[in-house]
Formats: C-alpha cells, sequence, structure tokens
C-alpha cells in the first residue's frame, strides 16, 4: 500500500466538513505496537500507517462513543466518522449496517485491500518485541521485519494471522474510497481448529472448555473490543435481575462466554479481535468460529456481506428445513 | 535478618520442607497465567518474567465469600479461613504492592477478610535479572531486588539461591528448612547486589513522576485525557491485571434460598462501576474514567498514603488492547503542567 496516498487521502476526508473525525492506525508507543489513531485536523492525518501490524477492528469505536446528555440549547454534532478498514472490519461495518446499529450516511468508509496481518504471538516469540520503534512490511511473497535497523524476510506462511489464513474476504466489501487495487484472495484454510473440538466427544469438549474458561478474568476486554457487541443494556451488567452473576467462577464464566457466543452467532464476522485482546488467551475464535460454520452450513448464511441483507436472527423461512428440531 | 544459601539441585527439598502449609506458585502453559496452588511433591520452575494475574488474588481473591445465609433465616455463616500459604517466586514489584494495599485495607477499619489472609500467607520473593521491556519499577520507588512486602527473597546466582530473610515469616522459613541451607558468605552477598544492579540498569523506561501527584488536580479539564482515551475500549483488563487495583463490589448471590454475600474485584473502567441508582454517572464517559485511573494512582493515593500507587510492572501497557500506555500517559501529563 501507498503511505502517501493513505495520508493525502485521509487528510482530504478529515478536513471535509460533514466529517467529524476519522479513525485509522497510528504507530504505537514503542517497539511493533500500533494504535488507533484519531484524526480531527488534516495535518494528523501525517501519522497513519497501513502495515501488517494493522490488526485492530476499528469498526468497534462507531457504537462505542458515549451519547452523553447535552447541555441545554446544544445541538449534537452529525457529521460523519471516518473510519478505515481491512475486509473483515469492513463486514463488521456492513453488519452494523444491517443491523442498524449504524446508518449509511454517518459514515465515510476508507478501504483497504488486505494481504494479511501477522501474529503478534508468533511474531515475539520469533523476533522479540523490543524497546526500540519496529515494524512489518509486506513484500511480494511475504513479510519484511524492520528491527534495530535490520530487515529479514520471513515466508507469509510462517508469520500470518490464523484469522488470516482463514479468510474469505481480504478485500473490504463496502466501501466509499478505496486504497489502491483489490488483492487477489487466496484459498482459506481449513478451519483445523474448529474441528478439533469438534471432534471431541460432549466430555471431551467439555473439559476443553472448563479447561478455558476457568482461565476467564471477566475483564471483558472480548466484548468491548467486538464491534458487534454494542448492546446499550448488556445483560451481563444487569443487576436486577442478575443474569449472570459476577462472581468469577467456572459456571458464571462458561454463562457470560456462551452467553456471547450464541448472541454473535450469524453475526459474528470473524475479524479474531476477542481472541486476540484475551489476556487470559482464550481461544475465542473457536466458539464464533463453530457458529459461524453452523450458520453457514445449515443455512447458507454468512454475515456482514450485504449492508441490505435481512438480520439472521430475525429472519423467518416458511421453507426453512429446521431438520435440527426433534 | 539472616541470609543462607541454597544449592539448587536442593530446591525440591526446600519446598518439600513447606509441610502443611499450600504452596503456590506460577503456573500456566507458555505465558504464565497466574499463581496457583502446587500439587504436592512439586517443586515449580521458577524461570519466568511475571504472571499475567498478578499475586494480589492470595490476598484479596478475585471473588471472596464473606458470609453464607439462608434467605429466610437469621443466622450468617462465615467461612473459616486457616490455611497458611507460601506464594514462591513473587516479583518484587508484586510484592510492594501488596505493602501498599496495606495502607488502604487498614486506613479507617482493619478490612478483616484482607488482614485474616495477610497474615496466613508468607510471601517468598525472586529477584529479577531480566526485567520485562515494560518494567518501569526503579522510576516509582521499587528496584529488581526490593524488599518491601516480601517475607524472604531469593536470588538466583546460577548454581544457588540466595535466600534472605526479610521478616520473622521469613526467618522461620530458613530455619524450617534448616540443614539443606548454607552459610552465605559476603562475596555471594556481593554477587547478589551486583547481579541487582545490573538488572536494574536493563530497565528502559521510566516516568518522571516529579510534581504529578500535586498538579494532576490542576489538569482537570485539560484536553489531554479526551486525547489518551480515545481509543480507550472501556474493558477491564488495566485494572484486572494491576497489582495495586483494589477496588471491589460487594454483592449477594442468591440460589432458591441459599445465598451468599461475596465482594468481587471492580474496575473504574466500566461503565456501571459508579453509576448511581438515580441514572446518573459522575464519570459518564472512558475519558472521566481514564482521568480517574491516573488519577487515583499517582495524586490521590500520593495524597492520602504518601506513596504512588503504581510499582511499575507494566502489566496495563503490556496487555492493553490498543496500546493505551500509561507511561506515555504520565509524559504527557508532566508536559501538560
Amino acid at each position: 500500500m501507498d503511505l502517501d496516498k493513505l495520508r493525502e487521502t485521509a487528510a482530504e476526508v478529515a478536513a471535509r466538513e460533514d466529517v467529524k473525525y476519522l479513525i485509522g492506525w497510528k504507530k504505537g508507543s514503542y517497539g511493533y505496537r500500533v494504535a488507533p489513531g484519531f484524526v480531527e485536523e488534516a495535518e494528523g492525518a501525517a501519522g497513519l500507517i497501513f502495515s501488517p501490524l494493522c490488526t485492530a477492528n476499528l469498526a468497534t469505536y462507531l457504537t462505542l462513543v458515549e451519547k452523553l446528555p447535552l447541555p441545554r440549547g446544544q445541538e449534537p454534532d452529525k457529521r460523519k466518522v471516518a473510519l478505515m478498514v481491512k475486509g473483515c472490519d469492513s463486514r463488521a461495518v456492513a453488519q452494523l449496517l444491517v443491523e442498524k446499529g449504524i446508518h449509511r450516511d454517518e459514515v465515510v468508509v476508507i478501504g483497504c485491500p488486505c494481504p494479511g496481518m501477522v501474529d503478534p504471538d508468533l511474531l515475539g516469540e520469533k523476533y522479540p518485541e523490543t524497546e526500540e520503534p519496529a515494524e512489518v512490511k509486506w513484500s511480494d511473497d511475504g513479510f519484511i521485519i524492520v528491527r534495530d535497523g535490520e530487515e529479514t524476510a520471513v515466508p507469509r506462511d510462517e508469520l500470518l494471522a490464523e484469522k488470516c489464513r482463514l479468510c474469505r474476504y481480504p478485500n473490504p466489501v463496502i466501501s466509499d474510497i478505496m486504497l489502491g487495487d483489490p488483492v487477489d484472495t487466496w484459498d482459506p484454510a481449513e478451519d483445523e481448529g474448529v474441528s478439533e473440538v469438534e471432534d471431541k466427544d460432549v466430555d471431551g469438549r467439555w473439559a476443553y472448555w472448563q479447561e478455558q474458561f476457568s482461565n476467564c478474568i471477566r475483564c471483558y476486554s472480548c466484548r468491548n473490543v467486538c464491534p458487534l457487541c454494542y448492546c446499550q443494556d448488556c445483560i451481563l451488567d444487569r443487576l436486577n435481575p442478575t443474569w449472570v452473576n459476577r462472581s468469577v467462577n467456572f459456571s458464571e464464566n462458561t454463562a457470560f462466554n456462551i452467553a456471547r457466543a450464541f448472541h454473535l452467532a450469524g453475526r459474528c464476522i470473524e475479524c479474531g479481535e476477542c481472541e486476540r485482546v484475551c489476556p487470559a488467551n482464550i481461544p475465542l475464535g473457536k466458539l464464533n468460529r463453530k457458529l459461524a460454520r453452523e450458520v453457514r452450513d445449515k443455512y447458507g448464511f454468512e454475515p456482514g456481506l450485504d449492508p441490505e441483507a435481512e438480520p439472521f436472527q430475525a429472519s423467518f423461512k416458511p421453507d426453512d428445513p429446521e431438520d435440527f428440531i426433534l | 535478618m539472616s541470609a543462607m544459601l541454597l544449592k539448587k539441585e536442593k530446591w525440591p527439598d526446600f519446598v518439600g520442607k513447606l509441610t502443611g502449609k499450600k504452596v503456590w506458585a506460577p503456573q500456566g502453559e507458555g505465558e504464565e497465567m497466574r499463581f496457583a496452588p502446587v500439587n504436592e511433591g512439586e517443586a515449580p520452575d521458577l524461570a519466568y518474567g511475571n504472571t499475567r494475574v498478578p499475586p494480589k488474588q492470595a490476598v484479596f481473591p478475585q471473588t471472596e465469600t464473606m458470609f453464607r445465609f439462608q434467605v429466610d433465616g437469621k443466622e450468617i455463616e462465615e467461612p473459616q479461613l486457616d490455611q497458611e500459604t507460601v506464594l514462591l517466586g513473587v516479583r518484587p514489584c508484586d510484592a510492594r504492592s501488596m505493602a501498599i494495599v496495606d495502607k488502604l485495607f487498614g486506613w479507617d477499619e482493619d478490612d478483616p477478610y484482607y488482614f485474616k489472609r495477610r497474615e496466613l500467607v508468607t510471601l517468598v520473593g525472586l529477584a529479577c535479572s531480566e526485567p520485562g521491556i515494560n518494567c518501569f519499577c526503579t522510576s516509582v520507588g521499587g528496584g529488581p531486588a526490593a524488599t518491601e512486602g516480601l517475607d524472604l527473597l531469593m536470588t538466583d546466582l546460577g548454581e544457588d539461591y540466595l535466600l534472605e530473610a526479610v521478616t520473622e515469616k521469613g526467618e522461620l522459613l530458613l530455619k524450617e528448612a534448616g540443614d539443606i541451607l548454607e552459610e552465605a558468605g559476603d562475596d555471594r552477598y556481593k554477587e547478589k547486589e551486583k547481579l541487582a544492579e545490573a538488572a536494574a540498569q536493563k530497565i528502559k523506561r521510566s516516568v518522571d513522576h516529579e510534581g504529578i501527584p500535586e498538579g494532576l488536580p490542576g489538569l482537570w479539564e485539560d484536553p489531554l485525557w479526551q486525547r489518551v482515551s480515545a481509543s480507550c475500549l472501556g474493558c477491564g483488563t488495566c485494572t484486572f491485571l494491576c497489582p495495586t487495583c483494589h477496588c471491589f463490589d460487594i454483592q449477594d448471590e442468591v440460589e432458591g434460598f441459599a445465598a451468599r454475600r461475596c465482594r468481587m474485584w471492580d474496575s473504574c473502567m466500566f461503565n456501571e462501576y459508579s453509576l448511581h441508582t438515580s441514572g446518573h454517572n459522575p464519570r459518564p464517559s472512558r475519558r472521566e474514567r481514564t482521568r480517574n485511573r491516573i488519577n487515583h494512582k499517582y495524586s490521590y493515593y500520593v495524597d492520602k498514603f504518601d506513596v504512588i500507587a503504581c510499582v511499575g510492572c507494566g502489566r496495563c501497557i503490556n496487555l492493553c488492547p490498543v496500546n493505551i500506555d500509561i507511561v506515555e500517559i504520565l509524559r504527557q501529563v508532566k508536559e501538560a503542567l
């Protein structure tokens, strides 16, 4: 991707009168880190980047903004939010449009065709995090790591993030402005992670998830980072009645994790953010991808592709086979 | 207080001598997740950086049952706390955090749950030789071999561990270990000092907090808070993984007629943390919540207890999903003063 073009476009968009701010990615505070960048003035666009480290799905910020009561007489700021999206991120925007979580005239979508992100854990294992600025770039057939003033070429398969191996939509599915040409798509890998869990018997699956959910500390980073977990009144925060106790143990942790997975069935766009941010390393992607697989296989439905689609969980067809109902 | 030498091959014997006490050590695959009970007869491997979840849970569990009761009854049943626990391999920053949090729990009334556990816990520390990338303990009053909060400090000297008692509890452990220990000569002590110095040199990050505790309240409406909190997700990672964060909520959990009152970690980064019954929220957005997190650690706590409520362990920086970096925030605070 041409960074000059990206910054030039971002500066133009940020300067637009109908745009409140633009959200993109910028260099983080040290090492490989990348942080979300909020650009209000054209000058701020100079710090924006797009690299294999821009894993964060910025679509979550569309619904994360607190709508505070305004002082009497003050009009709400109705300007648009501009957002840079990869393929997976754009699906979150499309799904939000389907659900009317946002409206089309509230956003300016800047599409970034994505050749695939690196897995930050794999990267850190092989090329440890450093306090000096470091970066990763795309090459024709892989990645180039720039660290300690040295460039190291690494084959794509060595560091490609799992969600990107499985990715079917690297090019943004909706956008107002597209940066660069679409990338060539690749054959998505078989989702062995999900298959492995499916192949276990009931006891095996129970034992597997028991071990995983026992580690949960209920920080809710998975919920908060998720662009599609945006209920104003989440059942997890409810105290009267209490649907899920705040106490942290296997039972409550399981209730929380299963509730979230179910609520995302037919809605999860597989951006992998939940798994990336989990401080307890719970393989949440497997859980959500399992439900996505079920919805795909049983209903032939994939969320976040068509902003005009009927929401999966709110649709009914008389000719549904319903062969799972006993 | 005395210092002794433990040959590394005798480490399992040392752990074996801790009979009658529950032993906790860093547990987890790959990256150590948290302190958890060690199986009897096993000697934990202490080659690790630091746990993701701090050992504060040994004295301040994430969920603590205060008492059980029947909804229609008048009796309460309090859980018995009498299990002595030894934590092996506590990093000096995490031990220091307990010394800091002691002040809060002992402020007006002594918190019985906290201090009962504190009494039952013996903290065996392990000096750091390879500080993490985001460690900045030396800026906030700690150090790779600091002893505050610890009962016993261990230092890895290659073939041996140097064991230094810090408190009576630590002395007792040395006494119980008895003849598997050897006298430590002055040279070994000097070796340790050198290692600690070398470890401190490896710490790259720092915070210049001079003027910050007094200056923070004056920055109440500064635009910096909007800037540093814009990308915050409002999750509890930074606070739950913070060794000094100590906020809790108390709730009753009822199943049928059986109920318990328990307290659990709470996070000032959550929306409902400061939500009033009326629906009013004095910290309505992530801007105010972030401001509170920094103010609490670097101003209110200093004002009240004369110590910064941050030990520089770097966990909040390591694990923030969106790279909100407390060192960077404090740099901006300093700049705005």
